[in-house]
């Protein structure tokens, strides 16, 4: 039996379809609401939980102190978005808008890394003192804390439950030395955000190039390209990076590395088996007899026909790669002078009394990003299924 | 014998999802007398396999409902009956074979199993030996080749006719007096469907069942149906007698459809001087002075069969086997042969989408074999394909306007884009689309309206030559009269040189000047259609034209 129903007439296209079978449920707005949250966090933390006061006004003399002490990471992300929010606005084409946020977010960095020099030494305590108190007015941010603010101008102060202090008001407590618990979690939003992204997209890219070359050529490439692929898979990553940490220390950029160097194999998979079915599709055997050329071929007639399963891929491997930060920080083995969620259960563990503050929330935010990546992941596998989205049909 | 086996009055049976309610059937009534055959006939989407499951019962309760009318089998109304009852006769009284005979049997059960199965459900005191030779004499009933040893085969051992064989051994296993088919044949060769009709109408004269037959194919019709029923958009708008309807046809839906069919759409074909009076007015046949366009000689494509760990070949799949052909300058020469023959391969291999083993391939008298893929490149806008499927043949991804613009630019056609979108427009005006076309994805379009795409994107590059590959198969017999009619006017508008390839001998008989039968990978029979078609010298070419169903045979 073929269609039942009259032919119904959309005009969406077909990333659109699915993009709007995707947003049917009520679990990916949760997922997406929390990732809108913890990007929200990540990007404006500084102006969120900091020492220092956004804007103040001493002696008819206004100033920000706030933007003298943002870091070439905090401007490099702030770019990032502003950027991201223009080429969403602007009418271009996807393959358009990946190229110029890429362009642009390279050049964001260099530029940052070149002009941006907040003073090496932060001392929070002077935030405290009528230097910064005594003015006209002042704006605060919501969280007087900075991450690393260990509140030394309070010398009998320490690990406090949460409200549990009289004059300071610490929503989620402190922790051991003293520093907010709720700046700590948010500026380690920042953290979890970048090393799912940046390493599932390094894992992606290698993924989608040598997945692609070995289901278009297949023969000889494909073999030699499925041993290289079983040889990664091989590979434990988590060893590897504590490997890695012992050798040459701690860094956040390496860690994304070597997570996206060691995860491609599963892109990698996915894409083959897509482009040897789309191989003998008829409309890339029409490109083929048009006499298209090779780049035309697999960028433009395969690979956006092949590129919806890696979405869902995609979604968990964030998720994944997240863990393996969070684990490698309760391990001890994470960022130093950062804090990061796992680095925060690492603490809330080692600590000699147990301080249900410090576990509850690094926990729950671990939990429900993870939780919120698999939401997404699974609504995409769900839209792009195509039994069942043919449900409706009747009989064979 | 006045009461009918089952009679059917005033079915509705409407289907909902997402909302929306469709009257899949609406208002059907028919009846079927003992031993006869009723066949229900309709293009796709008319409600002909939504009637037969409903009269079986088979609808999944979540979707579909009855608002009205009842289902008389043996006078117990089958929309009122509980499941448990249902279950005792679905099988053992009515009996239904599908379509597919690839995913109708279950693979990891030998046939004889499955049929063995079928009987102790509905015979549970049947003893296993009792069962096993039921089977077997099942088996035999359907002229399966030895039997007795094929009991313990599996469905993958099998071909497609035998697989339907044993469908149907496995539907008469319980002496049903209901047989619903649906659509039995149709994945079927035409010789392969004229072996099984013949089997159907042997079977029910001897056990005298009944049979509910569903087709969209009104040569099928013909050889068996006493009583027929024209479906269209869920009513059903003429019954009668076969005879009748097919030769008097008082609906203007029959009408309409009995035209569309090839064999009818042959006998008032226009003369090719209607459409271009500077070719000549006489149908030509094999002169040798026509020049060749196209020219084949010895060619070869085998794909090697690879066993053992080291991928050594050890033997060959001989697709194309030393085929020799001309395709002279502006003839239509159509290619058919059954599923399997190689014809794809040949056509495929022409326009340089498969290598060829060995042998040549001139287009123009430029050599095609051999050259590599940027060699290739400049000679591609010359010989294009169209292809079968109209689900598959266009890029979902892509907008019209891209699928038939990029071609254009890839090859330098054009000063600008403005240009290009003009001419795509303009192509798609000589495929009866209109210019908004353009801007739509192919979801949008219909599967006659996908090939019209299709064969404009072909035609896109101003080629010389197209291979058709089944263009027409997928299609309602009334819109594959129409990219029939379609195809006959571009050729004479392009100057066009068509390679049509298909399996159906009416779409044969009404569009093409020579005809080449092809079997086993290997030419047959070649020479003008009427020669081919009228006099067939081959005994593979007399077998085949014999098998067609035909209306009016």
């Amino acid at each position: 039996m073929t269609e039942m129903t009259a032919h119904t007439v959309s005009r969406d296209s077909f990333s659109r379809r699915i993009w709007r079978k995707t947003w049917q449920g009520v679990g990916v707005k949760l997922g997406f609401a929390w990732v809108g949250i913890l990007v929200f966090m990540g990007v404006f933390a500084p102006f969120l939980a900091n020492s220092m006061p956004l804007l103040m006004s001493k002696a008819g003399v206004i100033s920000a102190p706030v933007l003298a002490y943002l870091t070439a990471e905090d401007v490099l992300v702030l770019v990032m978005l502003v950027l991201a929010l223009v080429l969403v606005w602007l009418p271009l084409s996807g393959a358009k808008r990946v190229l110029l946020f890429v362009v642009g977010t390279l050049v964001a960095a260099v530029m940052a890394n070149a002009f941006v020099k907040p003073p090496a030494v932060k001392i929070y305590d002077e935030f405290r003192t009528p230097a910064y108190t005594e003015v006209d007015w002042r704006i605060m941010p919501l969280i007087p804390y900075a991450p690393t603010d260990y509140l030394r101008d309070y010398p009998e102060h320490g690990l406090e439950a949460p409200l549990a202090a009289t004059e300071r008001f610490h929503l989620m407590g402190t922790e051991e030395n003293g520093a907010d618990v709720f700046s700590r979690m948010i500026h380690a939003s920042r953290i979890a955000l970048s090393i799912g992204l940046i390493a599932t997209g390094i894992a992606m890219v290698i993924g989608v190039i040598l997945g692609g070359l070995m289901g278009y050529f297949s023969g000889v490439v494909d073999m030699i390209g499925m041993r290289l692929v079983e040889i990664f898979e091989a590979i434990p990553t988590l060893f590897l990076l504590l490997t890695f940490v012992a050798f040459f220390g701690r860094s956040l950029y390496m860690m994304m590395i070597i997570i996206g160097v060691t995860s491609w194999s599963g892109y990698a998979r996915y894409i083959r088996a897509e482009f040897l079915k789309l191989r003998k599709q008829e409309y890339v055997q029409a490109a083929v007899a048009s006499g298209l050329p090779l780049s035309s071929i697999l960028f433009r007639h395969m690979l956006p026909n092949g590129v919806a399963p890696l979405l869902v891929a995609v979604s968990f491997g964030v998720a994944s790669a997240i863990l393996a930060e969070a684990t490698l920080s309760f391990l001890g083995l994470g960022l130093v002078g950062e804090p990061s969620w796992g680095q925060m259960l690492d603490q809330a563990v080692k600590s000699s009394t147990f301080n249900w503050w410090m576990a509850v929330f690094p926990g729950g935010a671990i939990f429900l990003t993870v939780f919120a990546y698999n939401l997404i992941g699974e609504a995409f596998r769900d839209a792009i299924d195509p039994k069942l989205s043919r449900n409706a049909g009747v009989g064979s | 014998m006045t009461q009918p086996l089952l009679e059917v009055r005033n079915l509705r049976t409407y289907l909902s999802s997402g909302g929306r309610t469709v009257k899949a059937v609406d208002d059907v009534s028919f009846s079927i007398p003992k031993g006869e055959t009723f066949c229900l006939v309709g293009e796709s989407g008319s409600g002909k396999s939504i009637s037969a499951l409903s009269v079986i019962r088979l609808l999944p309760q979540a979707i579909a409902t009855h608002p009205g009318g009842e289902i008389l089998f043996n006078g117990q109304d089958m929309l009122t009956l509980p499941e448990a009852s249902l279950r005792s006769i679905r099988g053992s009284q009515i009996a239904m074979i599908f379509q597919e005979p690839m995913t109708s049997l279950n693979p990891v059960f030998s046939v004889g199993e499955q049929i063995t199965e079928a009987l102790q459900l509905h015979h549970p005191t049947m003893s296993d030996a009792e069962a096993v030779e039921r089977a077997m004499l099942a088996l035999e009933q359907v002229q399966i080749p030895k039997a007795r040893e094929r009991f313990r085969d599996y469905p993958h051992q099998l071909s497609g006719g035998q697989r339907q064989r044993v469908m149907i051994a496995m539907a008469l296993a319980c002496e049903p007096e209901l047989l619903i088919a649906d659509e039995p044949t149709t994945a079927l060769d035409v010789t392969v469907q004229a072996e099984i009709l013949r089997l159907m109408r042997q079977l029910q004269d001897d056990t005298g069942m009944s049979t509910l037959f569903i087709t969209h194919d009104f040569g099928v019709v013909a050889q068996m149906a006493q009583q027929v029923g024209v479906m269209q958009q869920g009513k059903l708008v003429e019954v009668g007698n076969t005879a009748q309807v097919l030769r008097q046809p008082q609906h203007a839906y029959t009408q309409q459809l009995l035209a569309a069919v090839p064999e009818n759409l042959a006998r008032c074909r226009p003369r090719r001087s209607d459409f271009s009076p500077t070719m000549l007015t006489e149908d030509v046949g094999l002169k040798s002075d026509l020049p060749a366009l196209l020219s084949i000689r010895n060619l070869k494509v085998w794909f090697p069969i690879r066993k053992g760990i080291l991928r050594r070949t050890v033997d060959h799949v001989r697709a194309v086997d030393d085929v020799s052909l001309d395709i002279p300058q502006g003839q239509i020469v159509a290619l058919v042969g059954e599923s399997g023959c190689g014809k794809t391969t040949l056509g495929r291999a022409i326009v340089q989408l498969e290598k060829p083993t060995s042998g040549s391939i001139q287009l123009q008298g430029q050599e095609l074999t051999g050259l590599s893929a940027r060699e290739l490149r400049p000679l591609r806008p010359k010989m294009q394909i169209a292809f079968q499927d109209p689900q598959s043949s266009l890029n979902p991804r892509l907008l019209v306007e891209t699928t038939l613009t990029e071609p254009l630019k890839a090859h330098g056609r054009c000063a600008n884009h403005e240009e290009r979108i003009e001419y795509a427009a303009k192509i798609l005006a000589d495929m009866q689309l209109s210019r908004d076309t353009l801007w739509r994805y192919p979801h949008e379009f219909s599967g006659g309206q996908r090939q019209r795409i299709g064969l404009a994107r072909a035609l896109v590059l101003n080629p010389a030559f197209i291979v058709c590959d089944e263009i027409t198969s997928a299609l309602d017999v009334s819109v594959q009269a129409e990219i029939l009619q379609l195809l006959l006017k571009i050729r004479a508008e392009h100057n066009l040189t068509l390679l049509f390839i298909t399996h159906n001998i009416g779409v044969v008989e009404y569009l093409s000047d020579q005809t080449v039968v092809m079997y086993k990978g290997q030419i047959v029979e070649r020479g003008t259609t009427a020669e081919v078609c009228g006099n067939p010298q081959d005994a593979y070419t007399k077998k085949l034209l014999q098998a067609v169903p035909r209306l009016w045979g």
